[in-house]
């Protein structure tokens, strides 16, 4: 293990390294550039023995990956918001097809109007694809994700593609402190690839024939009890990674101080992090306020969420994007999980950190104020003011 | 309401049956709904379309398992498709046939009718010997064997909705009105209708994901055949000019190098016959007939 | 007994779902008998996801990947790259498509695999239309043509626009070797496919797959119309290795370009005016063609 101090992006090409990729395939896109940089430097320099097939397109890199996996070679590619969205086609043909690719993407807004920063609206419309999708909240989590991101898409009882996605500048481009394990602790937790369900050579084996009505229902629900069986999965590989490499982040939903709270904030990404310290500055001024981050958002977390609903009598879901006529986009499917729960808390949905707006602790402390107060406003675009805080970068 | 169900074969024109009979039963003030499932249908291969005819609104926008009538335009289906599947006790079964109605037993009892459609649509110059176009001189004997559609209502959406030959093929359905034979059958003893070819079995689970592997040679393709071709080996010069054109793999050399059809496989599209040098092939319309 | 001019492997099943008489079946029985048991294909939306059979059957005895339409190019990269990293560098890579899923959604992904210089065979099998979805007009779909999208209605005289030169655009891209190929002519295309088998480098086939129902034939008439398009000049037969041009087939006299014309329904519209513009053009291509040929 040696301590480096690395950008997200970085984490993400140092991780790929680290679980000896077979096939990289990417195309680039501001602000995802510098992960595949950092790749073919490592191809260049021999440290990495993959092939590294740079192509016209976002859609021609998904397509490698989709008929590299399928012959059993281990594949990673990366991305970012219009990219992603020029993917959705062969994002859906990755899942049907159970190739585990595994995909980093930097979570930006979506045009037009153009923007280049932080939001969530590029993964949330590719939420029903088909792919497990995990959020860090640290670099260290990016490094940490991958890793457990190949084991999970490559369990024989999974075989399904996995997005590790970071959140634009305030990951991909920030830099601190990132344990990097040796290549011997990778390997002995990230075995190579097994091959099952692939072509092979000399073999009549045809992989995305079409099928009839019957036979398309029974793959679509295998793909589902794949999907299904991602928790109890990815916790056992959490446990394997923490006794390695001393870190675990908590399953699929990770809870703060939730204890005895009155009330919750969800959160997704980096929000989390300056959340958590709200929560500290609130709680030592008597406030009993509590976090959970969705950590997991595909498979979604119902059963975690409806636990917390359970014990907490105000909750309030932070979106980066949203759902026409509903509300916040994680808001709403936090909704659908209490509907079925034995006590239901008030929820609030509120959007912040759209098109890359800074998420401060003043922000925060209005969620807190809102979910605590008499009336919650249930629905609010928070931070809507003419911009006034200096700009991340350029 | 009565439901109907069309047999063909791809490109013989089921659908367009389901889609001109719903035309004219709108012509008669009837509420008519006519649909096909269909896109890996290829030119040949038995297909399947349906029509409702009621006289109120239809509340219905589902398969038909159980039809009224089934009108086969093909007489080889009757052999290959589930045609009698389903067909409701005292239901009609339309037949392409020069057979009389007798032989073509029902499960239950229906009525049976039959008549030489092809020869029809041929004579009026419909279609071609290959891929005879039959769907409008069998709704001119579907109009004559039940009362869903009037003769009068056919003619005029022919008019209407025929692109090509709209007068030959009104003269067809005519004549089809003229020549179909019915007769009321008791159905078989037991109920059960001759079982068709079989789907290959499939396992419950699909652990493996969507890979496919087995040989599709289990597909017996012969079913869309109407003509095959017989080798008359006296003439045969050995040159295996019709082994290297078959599009369908379905002609082996044996051990002296005189090629064998392979029965089950050749879809009888001639281009052996026709590439043949010692003009050895001949395509003769299947069954004999 | 005459010796068989092709080799007995056969590594396309009977059963599959082909019209009667389908060029595209014959196209990708010849290429594979060139080719060889150690290929691996892959097959965008296109006639041949249907030919091949539904799950769980499947025509070829090889593995075969299916894509999305416009993908073919980028999948044969990621199967080169992938066998390479697996080491089976031996297995041959085969992008089958056909002509919409090449000259229009897909040629992004062709130029851009020619381009990154993979090594496979990219094979264009081109029966001048969208015959999958039911004949609507594609690039390659040549002028006058009728199609479902290029009616012959009032003024309307089938496709107004000339076939998209695919091989000139490929030859812009400098692969190793690129040739036209006819399921009419399986000896000359079985030599093509070998060799293609026996180079490295982007390697192009452009195939002419006559088609009974969509281009209005009977089903026993696709190589006596695959051959006259060949020897009228319309679909002449050649290759370039290395930038070099070579006709595989020679002619001497043209055919007239009206017995291709004449026999195909698709054309059944035109006019002896309109069938003399297409065989002036014809001329002039085909003295082209031999002019490049001549060059050093």
């Amino acid at each position: 293990m040696t301590r480096l101090v690395l950008s997200g992006n970085y984490a993400q090409s140092y991780a790929a390294r680290l679980a000896r990729v077979q096939v990289i395939s990417a195309y680039p896109i501001t602000p995802q550039t510098t992960i595949v940089e950092q790749l073919a430097k490592f191809v260049s320099s021999g440290e990495l023995p993959a092939q590294f097939i740079k192509v016209e397109s976002e859609h021609s890199a998904l397509q490698v990956c989709v008929s590299a996996a399928a012959l059993g070679a281990r594949t990673y590619t990366a991305t970012s918001s219009q990219g992603l969205l020029l993917m959705h086609e062969l994002l859906h043909w990755a899942s049907g097809m159970r190739t585990p690719i595994v995909m980093g993407v930097v979570s930006r807004s979506v045009g037009p109007p153009w923007s280049l920063d932080a939001d969530h609206t590029d993964t949330m419309s590719q939420r029903d694809t088909g792919w497990v999708q995990i959020y860090p909240e640290s670099n260290q989590e990016v490094l940490d994700s991958v890793l457990e991101a190949f084991r999970l898409a490559e369990d024989l009882a999974i075989r399904l593609p996995v997005m590790v996605a970071e959140d634009a500048f305030y990951l991909s481009h920030t830099v601190e402190p990132v344990e990097v394990p040796s290549q011997a602790q990778v390997d002995a937790f990230l075995p190579p690839r097994v091959p099952k369900g692939t072509l092979v050579p000399g073999k009549a084996t045809r992989l995305g024939s079409y099928v009839g009505p019957a036979d398309y229902v029974r793959f679509r629900r295998e793909q589902a009890r794949a999907m299904e069986r991602v928790p109890e999965t990815l916790a056992a590989i959490e446990e394997d990674y923490g006794r390695r490499m001393g870190r675990t982040y908590g399953g699929l939903v990770q809870e703060y101080r939730t204890e005895g709270a009155d009330a919750v904030l969800l959160t997704m990404g980096t929000a989390s992090t300056t959340a958590r310290a709200v929560v500290d500055e609130l709680r030592s001024e008597g406030k009993r306020v509590g976090l959970a981050r969705i950590r997991v958002f595909r498979p979604f977390p119902a059963k975690e969420v409806r636990d917390l609903a359970s014990r907490v009598d105000r909750l309030g879901v932070m979106d980066r994007s949203w759902t026409f006529g509903q509300m916040g986009s994680a808001a709403t499917e936090v909704a659908a999980a209490i509907q079925s729960s034995p006590r239901r808390p008030r929820l609030s949905s509120f959007l912040a950190g759209v098109g890359g707006r800074d998420v401060g602790t003043a922000l925060l402390r209005e969620m807190f104020r809102d979910l605590l107060s008499k009336e919650p406003s249930g629905l609010r675009w928070l931070d809507m003011d003419p911009p006034k805080e200096v700009p991340l970068h350029g | 309401m009565i439901e109907i169900r069309f047999h063909g074969r791809g490109g013989q024109g089921a659908v367009i049956a389901a889609e001109l009979l719903a035309q004219a039963a709108n012509l008669d003030g009837k509420i008519p709904q006519s649909f096909a499932f269909y896109g890996a249908e290829r030119r040949g291969a038995p297909v399947v379309s349906y029509a409702r005819i009621d006289d109120r609104p239809i509340r219905l926008r589902t398969a038909i398992t159980a039809p009224d009538i089934v009108v086969v335009l093909d007489p080889g289906l009757v052999e290959v498709a589930p045609v009698m599947d389903g067909l409701k006790p005292g239901g009609t079964l339309l037949v392409n046939s020069p057979l009389p109605p007798e032989r073509f037993p029902t499960p239950k009892p229906a009525f049976v009718a039959t008549l030489d459609a092809t020869q029809i649509a041929l004579s009026h110059g419909v279609g071609s010997r290959t891929m005879p176009i039959v769907n409008t001189t069998m709704l001119g004997a579907l109009s004559r064997v039940s009362s869903v559609v009037s003769l009068s209502a056919v003619q005029h959406a022919i008019d209407e909705h025929v692109p090509a030959r709209p007068a030959e093929n009104g003269l067809a359905a005519i004549e089809g009105f003229h020549t179909v034979r019915v007769a009321e059958l008791p159905g078989l003893p037991g109920g059960k209708a001759p079982s068709g070819p079989v789907a290959p079995a499939l396992s419950s689970e699909v652990p493996e994901g969507p890979i496919a592997s087995m040989a599709s040679d289990v597909l017996h393709t012969s079913s869309w055949r109407t003509l095959q071709p017989v080798i008359t080996r006296e003439k045969c010069t050995r040159c295996n000019f019709c082994w290297k054109f078959c599009p369908d793999n379905a002609i082996d050399l044996d051990s002296e190098g005189f090629p064998v059809v392979r029965n089950e496989h050749c879809k009888g599209c001639g281009l052996c016959a026709v590439e043949c040098p010692p003009v050895a092939i001949e395509m003769v319309v299947e069954g004999g007939a | 007994m005459a010796k068989l001019t092709l080799p007995p492997v056969e590594l396309v099943r009977s059963g599959h779902s082909a019209c009667p008489g389908c060029g595209p079946a014959l196209a990708m029985r010849y290429l594979l008998k060139g080719t060889g048991e150690r290929t691996v294909v892959s097959v965008p939306a296109s006639c041949w996801t249907i030919i091949a059979t539904g799950y769980p059957t499947t025509a070829l005895r090889l593995p075969m990947i299916d894509t999305p339409i416009e993908a073919t190019g980028a999948s044969i990269s990621g199967l080169r790259a992938a066998l390479d990293a697996l080491h089976m560098s031996d297995v041959q890579v085969v992008g089958f498509a056909g002509d919409g899923g090449t000259v229009d959604i897909g040629l992004q992904s062709l130029s851009g695999m020619l381009e990154r210089r993979t090594d496979a065979l990219y094979v264009m099998y081109d029966n001048e239309a969208y015959m999958n979805t039911g004949i609507q007009r594609s690039g390659s779909t040549p002028e006058g043509a009728w199609t479902t999208t290029t009616p012959v209605e009032g003024m309307a005289r089938g496709k107004g626009e000339p076939k998209k030169d695919i091989m000139g655009i490929v030859l812009a891209h400098h692969p190793v070797y690129a040739a036209t190929l006819n399921v009419a002519y399986p000896e000359d295309f079985l030599r093509k496919a070998q060799k293609a088998a026996s180079l490295k480098g982007p390697r192009f086939f452009h195939v002419l797959a006559p088609c009974p129902p969509g281009w209005k034939f009977a089903s026993d008439q696709t190589v006596q119309i695959g051959r006259l398009a060949t020897d009228t000049g319309i679909f002449p037969l050649y290759e370039v290795e290395n930038g070099k041009l070579r006709v595989t087939r020679k002619l001497g006299q043209l055919k007239p370009v009206r017995d291709y014309i004449k026999v195909q329904g698709r054309f059944g519209h035109l006019t002896d005016a309109e069938i003399d513009t297409v065989e002036h053009e014809v001329q002039a291509s085909w003295a082209a063609l031999l002019q490049r040929e001549a060059r050093p």
